[in-house]
């Protein structure tokens, strides 16, 4: 009875807290999916991965603690820095080229008119496919003897002699680029398209009051109003292409004669072909390093102005 | 209920088949999937007549190296496997082979065992590996286009002047026809086909112990003047700069090719699925004659402390059989046993025979860092013979090669 009494008499605020308590336990269930998730794939992972990269690790046998050595290693690695430049390039290159015909489709099919729907549709067909198959694909397509491009110029007469597109640097890269925008660009599209729609219209009417035109109404609203989903777009796009790997292994093996290894391309190189796994390890950890810098510096760089929104 | 019924008739059968058949064992045994015809039929063949079993997973070629790494980390290893030769020699250096010496050298016909085979599968004197399968390289014409050309349709090539000039010839045809075609981009099939023209010509690429690249020979430097003169007379198709490997058979096989370096897997691809490609086989001779060739194909590998051995041991004695060299022969693979390499092959197609007189004086360059030099896609060997057949720094390339050949060679763990 007295036991009752107590409880019932308990103060408010240590009510309180119990049943804030509860909900935060209730509510650590509810995401612990989630956590686990985020647990088994990538900080436990990610752990193993900094572990291993402290190790000289070859695909069978011992391996063995060395510290820091494989990263002293990769200081000395040109190949590695190399790729890494060549990386940048490509990431500078084909992120330009992705918004440069994102946007203006973005534009072209923002707003509804006849037949908008198949247009949209259209352009975003090719991001459904993965990149191994859009890469085996391009490389049919790219083929000097049984392709489609080079045979077909010859055939109808437009080049005297037959040209293999993938065996020099520059329309090897170029022929890169290519097929990553037309795979790429519908996406980035529908993400810029949902940025495009959530600006204000009675903003930009007010503007054409005002008597701005389409390049001021532009520069002074739709720009900044898209600024955070300019940093979605880019930040995607910058992460994904310095990733790149499937279709410069698939189409370019890294050629002509390894001038289009990327970063990836090394790391699948020392871990898988020369199992070095620990190397590879540290080289994965480097890349990362550098990829959550870049991440924080274009986050910084389109981060929302002061008194906007 | 179903479960119990399996059960008790799993325990009748054994009763029943005596005690013989409740000492039956099975080994698990992978292959890579350049295997996959002739393997699963000697494993059919095996466990019919025999009361142990062997129970075989094919990889794919790509995979079977860095799969059978992390199975061996996780203790999931088969118990044996076969693989490419080249790979014998890193494996046994990282320790993860039975050593087998003693049980190979009782063979009665140990040495008659393809003999590139067993040096690529010794460490350090000790045996690891012995032969599974073997492929040879081999030269290849098309009998239609030498008649056609104007050439003795019977007579393939026997020196280097007689590539170019029969290449030539038969690239005069025109059309979607040339004379010669390899695979520009691909260090694999290279090492298999142009290397023999440098061995038959008295060079080599790599030293005998594998301690040293020796690319600046006299012999390598000719070989490669054969292909760019043939590449600069346009009697390759453009295609050839990039193929890694792809096109390697296929691009003869389509029947527009004059000459073509290959292995003899194509004899039996081509007599199956190309019946009307009319070919002839030859060795691959050196500058003024003679003849090398790489000895390709897998050594069968047994895993560290394997408790299937027993089994593995009598798999392996039955492939070597007069009946498992023969289901070898048929299905895409020459004999290993030199000794009745003929009778596997009589009933066969005899242009066998030039692959297999090729065979049983084949090469094998023997490293710990094989896949490093050659084979990688992004390797020093690949890169130099792109650029040697096809750009403009003959030298430079080849300098830059045997530098980083050596230096990947010297900072190998073991050698």
């Amino acid at each position: 009875m007295t036991t009752i009494t107590a409880s019932t008499t308990a103060p408010p605020r240590a009510r309180k807290l119990v049943g804030a308590g509860r909900r935060q336990w209730i509510g650590l269930i509810y995401v612990a999916p989630a956590v686990a998730l985020v647990m088994v794939f990538f900080v436990i992972p990610l752990g193993m991965t900094a572990w291993m990269s402290l190790h000289n690790w070859p695909l069978m046998g011992e391996h063995a603690f060395i510290g820091l050595d494989n990263y002293w290693a990769i200081l000395r690695d040109t190949r590695f820095w190399n790729a890494l430049k060549f990386t940048g390039y490509y990431t500078v290159v084909v992120t330009i080229a992705i918004f440069a015909v994102a946007f203006p489709l973005a534009i072209f099919i923002e707003k509804p008119r006849p037949l908008t729907n198949l247009y949209r549709t259209f352009f975003f067909m090719p991001a459904v496919v993965g990149f191994a198959s859009a890469s085996l694909l391009w490389s049919w397509l790219l083929n000097v003897d049984s392709g489609l491009f080079s045979p077909a110029a010859y055939d109808l007469g437009l080049i005297d002699k037959k040209f293999n597109l993938l065996a020099t640097f520059q329309p090897a890269f170029w022929s890169i680029i290519a097929m990553v925008v037309w795979k790429v660009a519908g996406f980035t599209m529908i993400i810029l398209m949902t940025g495009l729609q959530s600006i204000p219209q009675d903003l930009q009417e007010a503007a054409v009051i005002d008597g701005a035109g389409p390049f001021a109404r532009f520069r002074a609203i739709t720009l900044p109003l898209m600024r955070r989903t300019l940093a979605l777009a880019l930040i995607l796009s910058v992460a994904g292409s310095i990733l790149a790997f499937d279709q410069f292994y698939i189409i370019l093996r890294g050629g002509p004669r390894n001038q289009t290894l990327t970063a990836v391309y090394w790391i699948f190189n020392q871990s898988f072909v020369s199992f070095k796994l620990g190397y590879g390890a540290a080289l994965s950890m480097v890349l990362l390093v550098i990829l959550v810098a870049l991440s924080l510096i274009q986050l910084w760089l389109l981060r929302k102005p002061e008194g906007l929104d | 209920m179903r479960k119990l019924i399996a059960k008790l008739a799993l325990a009748t059968a054994v009763l029943g088949s005596g005690l013989g058949a409740a000492a039956a064992d099975t080994a698990n045994i992978w292959v890579r999937a350049d295997g996959s015809n002739f393997m699963p039929r000697i494993v059919d063949a095996y466990n019919k007549a025999h009361t142990n079993q062997i129970k075989l997973d094919i990889i794919p070629n790509a995979e079977i190296i860095p799969k059978y790494g992390a199975a061996a980390a996780g203790g999931t290893a088969p118990d044996a496997l076969s693989l490419d030769l080249i790979y014998t020699p890193s494996f046994a250096a990282a320790g993860q082979l039975e050593d087998i010496t003693d049980w190979a050298k009782s063979l009665p016909y140990f040495a008659s065992l393809s003999p590139a085979h067993v040096k690529t599968g010794t460490y350090k004197d000790h045996i690891y590996g012995l032969p599974f399968s073997a492929d040879a390289s081999v030269l290849i014409w098309n009998k239609k286009l030498f008649k056609q050309a104007g050439l003795d349709p019977e007579k393939g090539p026997a020196n280097w002047a007689e590539i170019a000039a029969d290449a030539e010839k038969v690239n005069a045809l025109g059309g979607n026809i040339k004379g010669f075609y390899f695979s520009g981009n691909c260090g694999g099939c290279n090492i298999f086909t142009f290397t023999p023209l440098i061995w038959a010509s008295g060079g080599d690429i790599l030293s005998e112990d594998g301690s040293k690249a020796t690319l600046d020979s006299p012999q390598l430097r000719g070989a490669i003047d054969l292909y760019r003169s043939m590449v600069k007379k346009d009697l390759v198709p453009a295609g050839a700069q990039t193929d890694t490997g792809a096109n390697f058979f296929a691009a003869f096989a389509a029947g527009n090719i004059g000459i073509s370096p290959s292995g003899a897997f194509a004899i039996g691809a081509l007599n199956t699925q190309y019946p009307n490609v009319d070919y002839g086989v030859t060795f691959l001779p050196g500058k003024d004659g003679g003849w090398s060739s790489f000895a390709g194909g897998d050594n069968f590998v047994v895993t560290k402390g394997t408790k299937k051995l027993a089994v593995v041991k009598e798999f392996l004695d039955f492939a070597y059989s007069l009946e498992g060299q023969t289901i070898l022969a048929k299905y895409g693979s020459l004999p290993v046993r030199g000794d009745i390499a003929k009778d596997a092959l009589r009933e066969l197609d005899p242009r066998y025979q030039v692959a297999a007189e090729a065979m049983a004086k084949g090469k094998t360059p023997y490293s710990v860092v094989f896949n490093d030099l050659i084979n990688s896609a992004n390797g020093p060997w690949t890169q130099m013979i792109n650029e040697v057949f096809f750009g403009d720094d003959v030298d430079g390339a080849i300098a830059n090669a045997q530098e980083t050949m050596q230096s990947i060679i010297d900072q190998a763990p073991q050698k």
